[in-house]
């Protein structure tokens, strides 16, 4: 490295002697802060045994739930009642939603990782890594009767006949609207699909346009699934065979490119699962599809938006008036757990499902329990809700019993219907035909041979 | 200051300055955004570009620091960047062990085979990691690493010693061999004389492969998602995203801060030592 | 020295060291087996696992042959992510070998304010790639991007009436005319969808890939300047060599190594990543973003098909393989030779 001065001072390379002095002493400070900060991280890096008297120990992961105070509660009050009285340290880790399915598949790889893994959508393809959930369905049943539909056609695959997972809640999704704007414009409510295209060209013309998402994120690809059911287009039906290309589903897209021409603008296609609730918030949007989740942070942030806002069931489409779980919390446990962890998680589940009242509560009535009779009295704690206009959430109940589906339906949730939700090929499709790309006809069809490529693979394996 | 001296000077801030302010502009907009309430914030009606405050906000004045004071309190970003440090100052120091002695020897002892072996060891580097977590969490479960951040310092180094190598390997060739013969003369074994002689002048190599593998440590993120799971021992990349986005609602101002905070603090180290870091450079991978 | 008198065995093992065909593989071991350990077996399963049926997480499978590697061809999607890997990859470092050469050329000299200007332009480097990628998702949100308020507001304080997509919509209109591009104009009450258009958000990526990695290929140059011997450049001022003839036969030819470094860990760096394309669009809108990195996750980690996952993933190894090696030989072309 024999390089001389001139060669340095040509190519910037030594500075003055002042500024060198203070970066020297910013940078000595900065070192001996740094290595203050490693010594603390090294000594804590060594594993700590908290609560030693406790016989046993059980590991929980689940998503970072939108209600904060919901995983406070989970965390410190119930998990640690319950480990109390059973002997038993629980441990809960969150992780953000997105990730769950990366981490999943790294610990089935791992064959070790948590006793209770929390899944946010039916995990058909995992079947092959975890126990049959039946033994804790069936004590959930002695106590609670029967399992309710949804929770049975996103856990159970007939073929197999293996509960894959646990059902533990799932979240109705209805449709937030703007009461006011909507009687600005002359019509009543987003009773049907003809009432919205009806009121959109009028929302957009006063700045509010309709905000059903068709972008790559899971907020779209419930409302759109939930559309085309409302036309009578379905993924499958109920022997898992591929309906796509049917004129129920050609006719939704139709609908959506008319409705996106009227009254939307392209956010929609930009969209993260963020987007809409940002986007009614502030009072832009009219309408949206999502869980309880908008309707709630108005009440924190705007309590004006919120008396506006009303909420209701999906509107009726020509063929029928059926929505989908927003999403579905599911447990499952490895099977390369041992033995006893998988008694103790066994047990941890059944409990919870068993006493879902107080999760109902906390979770401010986002997780509906899988378990119809699970909450006792629900519909009156709904009713009961503070914030106006008093008793709106009254109409979750409703959704949730009858205008609630699995994500396959009139099918079950099997891996093939989960990569064609993970690949994003719905909202794909209605994109394309939203922005001209493709005919419904066409669309449809691309959709059909991508699908049929997907199903086939999945019936190779035996598991459809 | 001659009029050319001006001239020249001129030149360059008009060609840098547009550079800077495209490239600084998103950290600017960070901490324009980080400052913010919730009510500036979503309100369509503002200009973003200044602070506005609604009577009757809920969170008062705007421009605040209570978002950015809330990742503090709140969550365990402290923690994070202390986590993110001490992997990445592990993975520095395992990264040199191995690597150092391996340049050394692909440059100087092994003739076409080191070559061809360089070329090898780089090529690892073009491998994606988005499939490979998968069988390396195996190694870490079996290891009993999992959840600790000495899972991410023992796979870190698997992507840093690929460029290291390659870099030392280039920067030692320029050391000419004599230099180590007078050591050997004078009684130094091969081993000494790399300590006594090579090392010290090899010290821009050395910076530069540091700076370059803690800057690798800290971006990286699908390894650390996979392999720690409990908030304690998260890293930036992952602590940030996973506490600071809940379900379908982000807390942009706390995000941004929590950006903001460790690029200006690594910004200053890098810019600290760029010169050396050139100079590291130059030697490893043009001579 | 005072290791003169070492111990009989200490200095069998000293003379051991001497020996270079102990030395050496002494040396280069631990970075081997390291990298072999921790890269090449777990490539060599994904390789394994790539002709397998193999679902979820499971390490095994049936062998299927190449059919996943056919199927994945026979997806649309999945040509989709072969075409836009290679346009992203190429694009944004085109971007990038020319911004930074025009930028480390400025940057050589010393001037006034230079240490503040570097350090702005060192922070796209500096900051966390999972983060930033955050930061642009802001900037380019669907309702309050800063861009296009920008662009649809009056930028003038004090109601100056410069609104900056007059100007923009003229550009437009004149490119608009050529026979080969539709780019339609910027409609102020329903401004640009950074992410939300195919052809934005290729774009958009684009320009983030290019934003995060051209600090460190100006880097890469500036240290590329500094190997330059100042001797040639005086030498072809002796010769009278000016002008486009100088930059010809003596600048282009010395510039050129140091692109293909700087190109080198470009591509290395953008085909490999998965970050940004998963954060600003995931894949979105209807995948015409996706890439092999993402398109991969999607199907092999996300969906469960870890088979299918692992030969997308692997469709561009080979090609990644010849360029990097054919780019390694001619940047050290002339120490070789």
């Amino acid at each position: 490295m024999a390089r001389n001065d001139n060669e340095l001072e040509r190519l910037g390379l030594t500075g003055g002697l002042t500024r060198r002095e203070v970066v020297r002493r910013g940078l000595g400070g900065f070192v001996i802060l740094y290595s203050g900060a490693l010594a603390k991280t090294a000594a804590a890096g060594v594993p700590k045994f908290r609560n030693k008297e406790l016989k046993n120990t059980l590991k929980i992961i689940q998503w970072s739930h939108f209600v904060p105070a919901y995983d406070t509660w989970f965390d410190n009050v119930y998990t640690k009642k319950w480990g109390a009285k059973n002997d038993t340290d629980v441990s809960v880790d969150h992780i953000a939603l997105a990730l769950l399915p990366a981490r999943a598949k790294a610990e089935v790889a791992a064959r070790s990782g948590h006793d209770i893994f929390g899944h946010l959508s039916p995990q058909a393809g995992l079947e092959d890594n975890v126990i049959n959930h039946k033994e804790i369905i069936q004590e959930v049943q002695r106590h609670l009767g029967p399992v309710g539909k949804v929770g049975n056609k996103s856990c159970y695959n007939p073929k197999t006949k293996k509960w894959h997972g646990f059902p533990e809640n799932f979240v109705p999704d209805p449709v937030h609207y703007r009461r006011d704007l909507f009687h600005q414009v002359g019509v009543k409510s987003p009773n049907t699909w003809h009432d919205v295209l009806n009121a959109a060209p009028k929302l957009k013309a006063i700045g509010h346009p309709v905000g059903i998402g068709m972008s790559n994120e899971l907020d779209s690809n419930m409302a759109l699934i939930a559309l085309m059911q409302c036309y009578g287009g379905f993924i499958q039906d109920a022997h898992a065979h591929v309906t796509i290309n049917s004129k129920g589903t050609r006719e939704a897209l139709a609908f959506m490119r008319s409705l996106f021409k009227k009254g939307m603008t392209s956010e929609v296609f930009a969209w993260t699962a963020a987007s809409n609730n940002q986007g009614y918030l502030t009072g832009r949007l009219s309408l949206a599809l999502n869980a309880i989740s908008i309707v709630r942070s108005a009440e924190l942030q705007d309590p004006t938006l919120a008396k506006n806002t009303a909420l209701l069931p999906i509107p009726k489409g020509p063929n029928r008036r059926l929505g989908l779980e927003h999403v579905m919390g599911v447990y499952t446990i490895w099977n390369f757990t041992s033995k006893p962890q998988q008694k103790l998680a066994k047990k941890f589940i059944a409990d919870l499902e068993i006493n879902y009242a107080a999760a109902f509560h906390h979770s401010e009535f986002y997780n509906f329990p899988a378990f119809p009779k699970a909450v006792y009295g629900y519909q009156k704690q709904l009713g009961e809700d503070h914030h106006p206009p008093k008793g709106k959430y009254r109409i979750l109940d409703t959704i949730a019993r009858k205008y609630t589906a699995n994500i396959g339906f009139p099918g079950y949730s099997n891996a093939a219907i989960d990569e064609i939700f993970n690949t994003f090929l719905i909202p794909q499709m209605f994109a394309q035909v939203a922005q001209d790309k493709m005919t419904p006809a066409e669309a449809a069809k691309s959709a059909e041979h991508d699908m049929k490529a997907i199903f086939a693979k999945w019936r190779k394996l035996g598991k459809i | 200051m001659t009029w050319s001296a001006i001239r020249s000077h001129g030149i360059s801030y008009l060609i840098v300055g547009p550079f800077a302010i495209v490239l600084a502009f998103p950290f600017y907009w960070m901490l324009t955004t980080a400052l913010k309430t919730n009510g500036d914030l979503y309100n369509l009606a503002n200009v973003p570009f200044k602070f506005t405050t609604t009577r009757g906000d809920p969170e008062g004045q705007s421009p605040t620091l209570r978002h950015v004071t809330f990742i503090f309190h709140h969550t365990q970003y402290v923690r994070w960047l202390e986590n993110t440090a001490f992997v990445g100052a592990m993975v520095v120091v395992i990264t040199l062990v191995v690597a150092v002695p391996a340049g050394y020897a692909l440059a100087r002892l092994s003739g076409q085979l080191g070559q061809s072996v360089g070329v090898g060891i780089f090529l690892t580097y073009l491998v994606p990691p988005t499939l490979l977590f998968l069988p390396l969490s195996r190694v870490i479960s079996k290891l009993g690493l999992e959840d600790r951040l000495w899972s991410l310092v023992l796979v870190y180094p698997s992507f840093t010693i690929p460029f290291s190598g390659w870099l030392l390997m280039g920067f030692f060739r320029t050391i000419p061999v004599e230099l180590e013969d007078a050591a050997r003369i004078d009684g130094c074994s091969r081993l000494k004389a790399l300590w006594r002689v090579i090392f010290p002048i090899s010290l821009p190599g050395i910076l530069t492969v540091v700076i370059f593998t803690f800057s690798l440590c800290v971006n990286d993120f699908v390894y650390a998602i996979s392999f720690i799971s409990n908030s304690t021992n998260r890293t930036l990349s992952v602590g940030v995203p996973t506490d600071l986005i809940r379900g379908d609602v982000f807390f942009w101002q706390s995000l941004m801060a929590a950006t903001l905070i460790p690029s200006i603090l690594l910004a200053l180290l890098y810019n600290s030592f760029l010169n050396r870091f050139i100079e590291g450079l130059t030697g490893g991978a043009f001579r | 020295m005072e290791a003169a008198a070492p111990s009989r065995s200490r200095r069998r093992w000293g003379d051991l060291f001497e020996e270079r065909r102990f030395l050496a593989p002494a040396l280069i071991g631990p970075a081997v087996l390291f990298v072999g350990l921790l890269v090449a077996v777990p490539l060599g399963l994904a390789v394994y696992l790539s002709f397998t049926n193999a679902t979820s997480g499971s390490l095994s499978g049936t062998w299927v042959g190449l059919d996943n590697y056919i199927h994945a061809w026979d997806s649309s999607n999945f040509r989709t992510a072969l075409e836009n890997t290679i346009i992203f990859t190429l694009a944004s470092q085109a971007l990038v070998v020319v911004g930074a050469a025009i930028l480390a050329h400025a940057l050589l000299r010393p001037f006034r304010g230079r240490w503040l200007l570097r350090f702005l332009i060192v922070l796209p480097w500096a900051a966390p790639v999972a983060l930033s990628t955050i930061g642009f998702l802001w900037i380019f949100d669907s309702q309050f991007s800063v861009a296009n308020w920008t662009l649809v507001h009056d930028v003038m304080p004090g109601g100056g009436h410069l609104y900056l997509y007059k100007p923009a919509n003229w550009v437009l209109g004149v490119i608009d005319d050529l026979p080969w591009v539709h780019t339609g104009k910027i409609d102020p009450f329903n401004p640009p969808q950074w992410l939300g258009q195919a052809t934005l958000a290729k774009l958009s990526i684009i320009a983030v890939q290019a934003w995060r990695i051209l600090p460190f290929a100006t880097v890469i140059f500036l240290a590329g300047l500094a190997s330059i011997p100042p001797e040639v450049e005086d030498a072809a001022r002796m010769d009278g060599a000016t002008g486009l003839r100088k930059f010809w036969h003596v600048t282009l030819p010395l510039q050129l190594p140091i692109a293909i470094v700087a190109l080198l860990f470009g591509i290395v760096f953008t085909a490999t990543d998965m970050t940004v394309v998963y954060i600003l669009t995931n894949g979105g809108p209807f995948n015409s973003t996706q890439v092999l990195t993402t398109w991969a996750y999607q199907t092999g980690i996300v969906s469960s098909s870890l088979g299918q996952g692992a030969a997308v993933s692997l469709y561009l190894l080979p090609a990644l393989v010849v360029v990097t090696v054919l780019m390694l030989r001619f940047a050290r072309k002339v120490e070789i030779g």
